[in-house]
């Protein structure tokens, strides 16, 4: 096999790679700000479960909590769900994920400065206002390095995915290294992770330069 | 009559930090509030700004009752939409300034009175360059918080409350914050506003200016009202021995 049909055989792996990435960030980003709000929440109950959830999926390895996602709807309810595999891939790293992201989201609500919030409300602001206008284009901004942080390691722990017998790029470089006794794709899927992770630093980089207009 | 706070308590688990306050501003006066540090200044003009709530008392603005303590002890204030508008009338100016620091300072100015108010851009930006110009900074329109000195920043917060049109300022300690040569351009602007008799309400520790601008002058102490009055009164004749030890620091 030359190394451009190696290539050719792990894109497909690579594109899978990219598509949990993908998906994983569009469902946690957005999941991880409702568990950072539902931690501050009035209700006793919904914070000690959001603290349970938040320290479960911390105190625990993604690839354990992979396969309960997988098994667990068999072996806990006797449920038999066609096509599984991939929807609890995806549940599996977006709830892990948003996990994360609420601790960083918290604590960039938490550093913003209590005369942020008493100058908006005696300005008549909502809380809806409050927090959409004054707070969270400030956490935005103070986030912006830790959770760049966080992106670089989902683009590693991807390869995770093999865990569910995904294939991804990383379980192909394996399975092509083996029948063709080369170290090659390795470097292959090396380089990959490599340039993903430099791509995300650029644009993370660039987008905390635009956030530069003021401190 | 603008505001009148009746009876008013306040207290933070078993502190009490106001103790049956009463007193009452008239449109277009100018009343300065003095006393020691802890006396309860900052409680007061919170409660009277709604971020903090009152155990007891009575907030009236425009003849119209924000909250009340009823017959049976609970104080209740009026339902949250109509608190909005009791917030409408009352402006607040923070020690800190408390900028929104994403916002340019036209930003700053224009963004309450568009999106919590409602008005137009046009007319929030004529306003807001108006207000600008008398605060003397026209020109940092386009800047950042950042990018302005203590006083710069503390006069566009002025020009912020003024923005939303308000019908008495109130005034933390504007000062405190800015070093000694930039307190001058911040007063000079209050002194200004006092000229065309804008309502206001200054907790201060500047002495001269509160004997120079106000109308009134309070004086509190460990919670309550301890001596009002006319200012050169208060400053000259003491009646009250708590004040003229406090004054008497200030002399030197
Ligand atoms: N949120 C709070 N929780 C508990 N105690 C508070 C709170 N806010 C104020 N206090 C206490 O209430 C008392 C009065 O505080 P306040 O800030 O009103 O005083 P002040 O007259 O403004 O003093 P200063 O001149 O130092 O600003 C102080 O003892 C203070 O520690
Ligand atoms: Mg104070």
């Amino acid at each position: 096999m030359t190394i451009s049909t190696m290539f050719s055989t792990m894109l497909v792996g690579m594109l899978r790679s990219f598509a949990v990435f993908m998906l994983t960030l569009v469902g946690s980003l957005p999941l991880g700000m409702v568990v950072a709000l539902l931690k501050k929440s009035r209700f006793g109950l919904v914070r000690v479960l959001v603290n349970a959830y938040i320290s479960v999926i911390r105190g625990t390895p993604l690839m354990l909590q992979l396969l309960v996602w997988y098994f667990g709807p068999f072996y806990l309810f006797g449920m038999n769900i066609g096509n599984w595999r991939f929807p609890a891939l995806i549940l599996g790293f977006v709830v892990n994920y948003a996990a994360y992201f609420a601790e960083i989201y918290r604590g960039g609500i938490e550093s913003i400065p209590v005369g942020q919030y008493e100058a908006a409300e005696v300005l008549g602001y909502s809380k809806v206002q409050t927090f959409m206008r004054i707070i969270l284009p400030q956490v935005i901004k103070r986030i912006m390095p830790s959770v760049t942080n966080e992106v670089i390691t989902l683009v590693k722990d991807t390869s995770l995915a093999f865990t569910l017998a995904y294939q991804e790029v990383f379980s192909l470089a394996k399975q092509i290294s083996a029948s063709q006794t080369s170290f090659m794709p390795f470097v292959i899927a090396g380089v990959f992770y490599f340039v993903a992770n430099y791509v995300v630093e650029f644009v993370m980089g660039r987008i905390e330069k635009a956030l530069d207009y003021y401190k | 009559m603008i505001l009148q706070m009746t009876n008013i308590e306040k207290h933070f688990g078993d502190l009490e930090v106001l103790k049956d306050i009463s007193f009452e501003v008239d449109k277009g006066e100018v009343v300065s509030i003095i006393g020691p540090s802890g006396s309860g200044k900052s409680t007061l003009l919170r409660c009277a700004t709604f971020l903090e709530t009152i155990d007891g008392g009575e907030i009236t603005y425009m003849g119209e009752k924000a909250a009340h303590t009823g017959s049976d002890g609970t104080t209740v204030y009026v339902p949250a939409d109509r608190l909005r508008h009791f917030r409408s009338y009352c402006g607040l100016v923070f020690q800190q300034f408390n900028l929104f620091p994403h916002y340019s300072i036209l930003k700053n100015l224009i963004d309450a009175p568009i999106h919590v108010q409602g008005r137009s851009k046009e007319e929030a930006t004529t306003t807001a360059m108006e207000l600008l110009d008398k605060m003397g900074i026209a020109d940092r329109a386009d800047a950042y918080p950042y990018q302005l000195s203590g006083g710069q920043q503390q006069r566009v917060a002025i020009a912020r409350a003024l923005a939303m049109k308000p019908e008495i300022l109130f005034f933390d300690e504007p000062t405190s914050a800015l070093d000694p040569e930039l307190t001058g351009e911040v007063l000079k602007v209050i002194r200004q506003l006092a000229e065309e008799h804008m309502t206001m309400v200054v907790v201060t520790h500047e002495m001269p200016f509160a004997k120079a601008v106000s109308n009134r002058v309070l004086f509190m102490d460990g919670g309550v009202v301890v001596e009002q009055g006319d200012p050169i009164e208060v400053f000259e004749h003491p009646r009250e021995e708590r004040t003229k030890q406090f004054l008497q620091v200030f002399e030197r």
